[in-house]
């Protein structure tokens, strides 16, 4: 990851969102972006040039913008007409940004097109997240890594974010995938944690 | 020779985005956007697709290295995406729930600016009292313009243009739903039916509610009052603005809710898929939902 003083940046065309420059940098915000917000926490997958990612949940590219910048091709999915459209804005600027308009909870639209990956991103705030991660763990190489943006608010606001937190991890062992770490994301984003998770 | 050969040709078959292999052969599709896109098409939910393998697409020759081939899905994938959004809007027309909230969004601001209009009148002429018969809309803006300030007369000017505008935009709502909720706008017309759609969140979702849920559309605080609660629930939401509905006596009104709301769910539901209008149905439903309003 490439850091000027205490910022961090990625290497690539400016002007994707308004995003400030800094010696021909790209700012990447931990405030805008959550996977910013893990870098910044100290923790997280180094992303290298090489990498091929998914990411489930791309919106409106903003991420998924920087992600490009430092990974050899991101298959970026994301279901909403809306966001897809500035999804495409994005892609047309970056070559190794590969638009899928589908529901990441059926993965079989997009086999034809996602080759195995080395890193999965997934940031889609629904409450069966959990599921959509574990449907989406067969595009993964085998020592890949996964990581997981969980929204506790999003499966059950009645309950403790650590509780639910807890529940995911346990849901997600039980469908074959472990969890390394959970980091919670405050103070950039206060009751979202980020599993870091592999296949068992 | 292997009995399994010729008897299980399909589990030989692979098919990639890009070339079909049979046994050691492979067909190459040219490269085409279009056709690619049409084939990725094809192949979602296609049990013999296939995890793409650019190495071997480099050893058929359908590319010769990995850069290209990055570059033909890239170019391919932003087609495809184009074209599914497309797609999207072809059926689930956006324009028109956008045009509707638009509609109700002038509405609010000129009942606002019509509000602050008169206080600021009032404020200059204290003879005038909203509790005695004062006059309503155009015949009231006229009365303030007389001998009130220059700004408050610019202001109205603007209320009047924002009135003609609205009246445009809602017949152009109407002659929209017309076309693309045919029988929906029959059975309750064309603002109605098009207000629904923006309260469902499209015309699909609409296409997908049972006539219960289309009852109390636009009634949310009142059903969830009556979820959470020991209210009594609501009889009516959106549905209420159908002359039918408000115009029957209170007691009937609930039952003319609950007919028309069956009768829009069958009617979006034809509009969603068949996207024509169903002469024969409307005219029983309408028939169905004036017989509700009847006393028995």
């Amino acid at each position: 990851m490439i850091w000027i003083g205490d910022q961090l940046v990625s290497e690539g065309p400016g002007g994707v969102y308004g995003e400030r420059m800094i010696q021909g940098y790209r700012l990447w915000n931990p405030r805008r972006s959550k996977l910013a917000a893990l870098y910044h926490l100290g923790k997280g997958i180094d992303l290298e040039s090489h990498h091929r990612v998914l990411y489930l949940g791309a919106a409106n590219g903003t991420t998924v913008s920087h992600v490009a910048d430092y990974v050899e091709v991101v298959y970026a999915v994301e279901p909403a007409p809306r966001p897809m459209q500035d999804l495409i804005v994005v892609a047309r600027q970056r070559k190794n940004i590969i638009p899928i308009m589908a529901d990441a909870r059926r993965p079989e639209r997009y086999i034809p097109l996602v080759e195995k990956v080395d890193i999965i991103y997934q940031d889609v705030a629904q409450p069966d997240q959990a599921e959509i991660l574990s449907v989406n763990s067969r595009f993964l190489v085998s020592d890949g890594f996964m990581v997981f943006m969980l929204k506790p608010r999003s499966i059950d606001v009645t309950r403790t974010p650590a509780h639910v937190a807890e529940e995911v991890i346990n849901e997600l062992s039980t469908r074959g995938i472990r969890t390394e770490e959970c980091v919670w994301l405050s103070p950039y984003y206060p009751d979202h944690a980020a599993l870091i998770c592999k296949i068992s | 020779m292997n009995p399994n050969e010729g008897s299980y040709p399909l589990l030989l078959m692979k098919s990639y985005w890009f070339l079909d292999r049979e046994g050691g052969t492979c067909h190459a599709l040219p490269h085409d956007q279009r056709i690619l896109a049409e084939r990725i098409k094809q192949l979602e939910g296609d049990k013999t697709a296939e995890t793409p393998d650019w190495e071997y697409a480099v050893k058929c020759g359908f590319v010769k290295n990995r850069g290209e081939y990055l570059d033909l899905l890239h170019a391919t994938a932003l087609f495809l995406a184009a074209d599914r959004i497309d797609e999207e809007s072809k059926v689930d027309h956006p324009e028109l729930i956008l045009m509707v909230k638009m509609l109700d969004e002038i509405d609010t601001v000129i009942n606002l600016l019509s509000e602050r209009s008169v206080e600021w009148y009032r404020a200059l002429n204290p003879e005038f009292s909203r509790k005695s018969e004062i006059p309503r809309g155009r015949k009231l803006r006229d009365l303030m313009r007389d001998g009130s300030d220059e700004a408050l007369g610019e202001i109205l000017d603007e209320i009047e243009q924002l009135t003609k505008r609205r009246s445009t935009l809602s017949g152009k709502v109407s002659a929209k739903a017309a076309e693309f909720l045919p029988n929906c706008s029959a059975l309750a017309g064309g603002l109605v039916a098009a207000r629904l759609a923006a309260e469902a969140g499209g015309i699909r979702a609409l296409a997908l509610m049972p006539g219960s849920a289309i009852q109390v559309l636009g009634a949310r605080n009142a059903l969830f009052c009556h979820l959470s609660t020991a209210s009594p629930p609501p009889k009516h939401g959106l549905v209420y603005q159908y002359r039918g509905v408000h115009g029957s006596r209170k007691e009937r009104r609930g039952k003319v809710a609950r007919v028309l709301a069956a009768k829009l769910a069958i009617a979006a539901k034809i509009d969603y898929y068949r996207g024509e209008s169903d002469p024969v149905f409307i005219e029983k439903a309408q028939e169905t939902i004036l017989n509700a309003g009847r006393s028995p």
